[in-house]
């Protein structure tokens, strides 16, 4: 009996123990709030920038603590269960995708209250803000954009003869070719000419440059009439018949940035975040940036931005404000902007900073003017998912692209409708 | 079961309630800590999926429920790729329960024989279940990889290589390989248990009879290891109507290329966490839930005559 009083007096012991220690801990913040915020990471480079931003708005906001959480995959569907679960996180990035969802179910916090005169709203680019625009309210300030311009390997274009980029999309075809080179031993391709990806986040101004839309007005999914197939044309003829355009599973890659930097496509179009990516992953490929080519005589590439919003269940909302003002001010927007990473919205910093005369940014902004913005309703990722089903089967030849097209709408639409109910 | 009813009609003909119910009343209460914890974390679920399924939920900000009948059910006939999921799942539990089973038995014969390193062996061949399945997945990713290791193994052996992970008519059979290859070992470990149950007298009597291996393995052996195959299809069929994490990871939650690997639990995912329509996911449970246990009842009745009572 002894033994075991003996053992209880030990564990009691430690319990006290570890309670005044916990207890000391939260003593010490009494009147500090911490405000949590979540959001995805593309390069270490950028976690380490904004984390850097995040220890000088401490600095400057001493009763503010910021917890910085990466969600690592499917961000979209943790940050929406988190909704649904009440363990949402204050503030969080919102892509121009998801964002007509999560503005219209009403979980967002509208910023337009917090917003004053000086914070200067008039500077960001106008179609960045209105992604983010329901009903007359501003849900979210875009941190930064990006657009789709075509990355060149300038020692593959010398080799063949090759002195400037490609202006038009025939072109860019033609270049292909040249560019191509296959094996002989079992005519398996050692480097394409073209490197694609076959999703609609891609090939949506594709479907543009002929006067065609991927979702009509009413959110269904329209990319198989006449003009929209004949902007996706192209790119199934050069997969299939010219063979000189790949895709990175045909080459092992994971992505097209990565089928460029290993030199297994000689042009690939990507967004500016690729460009830390390949100098540091590849630093012995040389490269220059074009603007997307033209196609039907049009200027065409894709724009993608991303927003801070704010939680409508936080409980610290004027902090969380502070740190997004903070965050896409024009003091913390340069600061964010200057590691060379990501484009600014606001139009002062992107002039400031010198963007538009940078070669290697400049046809990133150039593109901004005429860019299709990656969004189109609440649908969008459910037409999304049936379009990339199908498009990669015609590219495979199992069907012919409008058979295959039709079928895609066709899905897409069936299953909106049978959602309403 | 057979126990509990004598015990029970033992208790009603004697009618000597209060003496002979106490005993049974400890036993229940014995077990109401382990059936309240069932009842909540698993009765309570399995009615609400049910309650889910016949309403239209509406859960991101204002929660809703609107009843709906049988819509959500109605508009899963409708639905061309549940089909293509049952489609697949069927075929993905067709052909990997068979081989795995086979392939199980067979591994349990090689070390249930006296062979040198045969404790090497047993540690080699249980490597691949105690790997995480994600883990797996990844290095196979890598193995299929169309400049990977596989086709650079085919290549030198002039075989045909294949686009292991990006062609629609290949993606499902390069999960099918990879699970069949990491699920054998565990059902191995089950075979070889009951392979050493059965006595050794049996095949030294056979024997003396003349029979030579390939008899006693077919009228010794098998007949023996008849309960242990039916729980080991029972448990793949139900393992194998779960695949989840292989096809999402390959697919990066897609279920492409081409839908050829979307499967049921992967299609439920989709519906719950990415339309959010946690209504029509609860319905499409309730039919896998079906599905599954036909198929056991199948099972079952297939094995009926030697199953011992």
């Amino acid at each position: 009996m002894s033994k075991l009083y003996r053992l209880l007096c030990q564990w009691a012991i430690v319990l006290l123990l570890v309670l005044s220690l916990t207890a000391c801990g939260s003593s010490l913040e009494e009147d500090v709030t911490t405000l949590t915020l979540s959001g995805w990471q593309s390069s270490p480079v950028e976690k380490q920038l904004l984390e850097q931003l995040l220890r000088d708005f401490e600095a400057t906001h001493p009763h503010i603590k910021v917890r910085y959480e990466v969600i690592t995959d499917q961000y979209s569907d943790v940050i929406k269960t988190r909704l649904i679960g009440d363990a949402a996180p204050d503030i969080f990035y919102l892509d121009t995708l998801e964002a007509p969802l999560l503005m219209h179910r009403g979980v967002l916090e509208p910023l337009d209250r917090y917003i004053t005169p000086e914070f200067d709203l008039k500077d960001f680019q106008p179609a960045m803000l209105n992604a983010f625009k329901y009903k007359g309210k501003i849900y979210g300030l875009p941190k930064d954009f990006s657009t789709l311009a075509l990355y060149y390997n300038t020692e593959f274009f010398q080799e063949a003869g090759l002195s400037e980029p490609p202006k038009t999309w025939g072109q860019l075809q033609e270049y292909s070719e040249a560019l191509t080179r296959r094996r002989n031993r079992d005519r398996r391709i050692q480097r394409y000419g073209y490197g694609m990806v076959p999703e609609l986040t891609r090939q949506a101004f594709m479907i543009r440059a002929f006067g065609g839309q991927f979702v009509d007005r009413k959110g269904f999914a329209a990319f198989a009439q006449p003009k929209a197939l004949k902007g996706l044309a192209p790119v199934i003829e050069q997969y299939q018949q010219a063979r000189t355009a790949g895709i990175p599973s045909d080459t092992g890659a994971s992505n097209v940035s990565e089928m460029f930097g290993q030199g297994k496509a000689a042009m690939v179009l990507d967004g500016n975040w690729a460009i830390p990516y390949l100098q540091e992953t590849f630093p012995r490929i040389s490269f220059a940036i074009a603007p997307v080519p033209t196609i039907n005589g049009k200027k065409g590439t894709m724009a993608f931005t991303v927003a801070y919003v704010m939680n409508k269940q936080s409980t610290h909302k004027e902090e969380a404000w502070e740190l997004i003002s903070y965050l896409t001010g024009k003091e913390g927007m340069k600061a964010w902007a200057s590691g060379g990473l990501i484009l600014p919205t606001r139009k002062s910093v992107l002039a400031e900073l010198g963007y538009p005369n940078n070669p290697l940014y400049a046809p990133f902004v150039a593109g901004a003017d005429y860019a299709t913005l990656w969004q189109a309703g609440e649908n969008l990722s459910l037409v999304t998912q049936n379009f990339n089903n199908q498009f990669l089967s015609a590219l495979l030849g199992e069907q012919s692209l409008s058979e295959a097209m039709k079928k895609a709408q066709g899905t897409a639409n069936q299953e909106i409708k049978a959602s309403l109910y | 079961m057979p126990a509990s009813s004598l015990n029970s009609e033992a208790s009603r003909s004697k009618k000597t309630r209060s003496f002979r119910f106490s005993p049974s009343l400890s036993g229940y209460l014995f077990i109401t800590p382990a059936l309240m914890i069932l009842g909540v974390f698993l009765g309570l679920p399995i009615l609400y999926a049910i309650f889910l399924s016949f309403h239209k939920v509406e859960i991101l900000g204002e929660m809703s429920y609107r009843f709906v009948h049988l819509r959500n059910f109605t508009r899963l006939v409708d639905d061309g790729r549940v089909w293509i999921a049952l489609k697949n799942t069927a075929e993905y539990v067709a052909i990997v329960v068979p081989i795995q089973t086979f392939i199980a038995l067979m591994l349990a014969l090689v070390l249930n024989a006296q062979i040198r390193g045969k404790n090497l062996f047993r540690v080699v061949f249980f490597l691949p279940t105690i790997t995480s399945s994600a883990v797996l997945t990844l290095i196979f990713m890598w193995i299929y990889n169309a400049d990977g290791l596989l086709n650079h193994f085919l290549e030198g052996f002039g075989l045909p290589t294949y686009n292991w992970l990006g062609d629609p008519n290949i993606a499902l059979k390069s999960i099918m390989i990879m699970n069949i290859w990491a699920s054998a070992p565990f059902f191995m470990v089950i075979y070889l248990a009951a392979l050493q149950d059965i006595p050794e007298s049996l095949y030294e009597a056979a024997k003396i009879d003349g029979a030579n291996g390939c008899d006693r393995f077919v009228n010794i052996t098998l007949p023996l290891l008849k309960p242990v195959t039916f729980f080991i299809i029972v448990m793949g069929i139900i393992g194998t109507f779960q695949l989840f994490d292989q096809s999402y990871i390959f697919s990066g939650g897609s279920g492409g290329p081409n839908n050829s690997t979307l499967t049921v639990v992967l299609l439920i995912y989709q519906y719950a966490f990415k339309s959010l329509e946690m209504g029509y996911a609860a319905a499409l449970a309730l039919l896998l839930a079906t599905a599954i246990v036909l198929a056991t009842l199948v099972q079952r009745y297939l094995f009926k005559e030697d199953m011992p009572q």
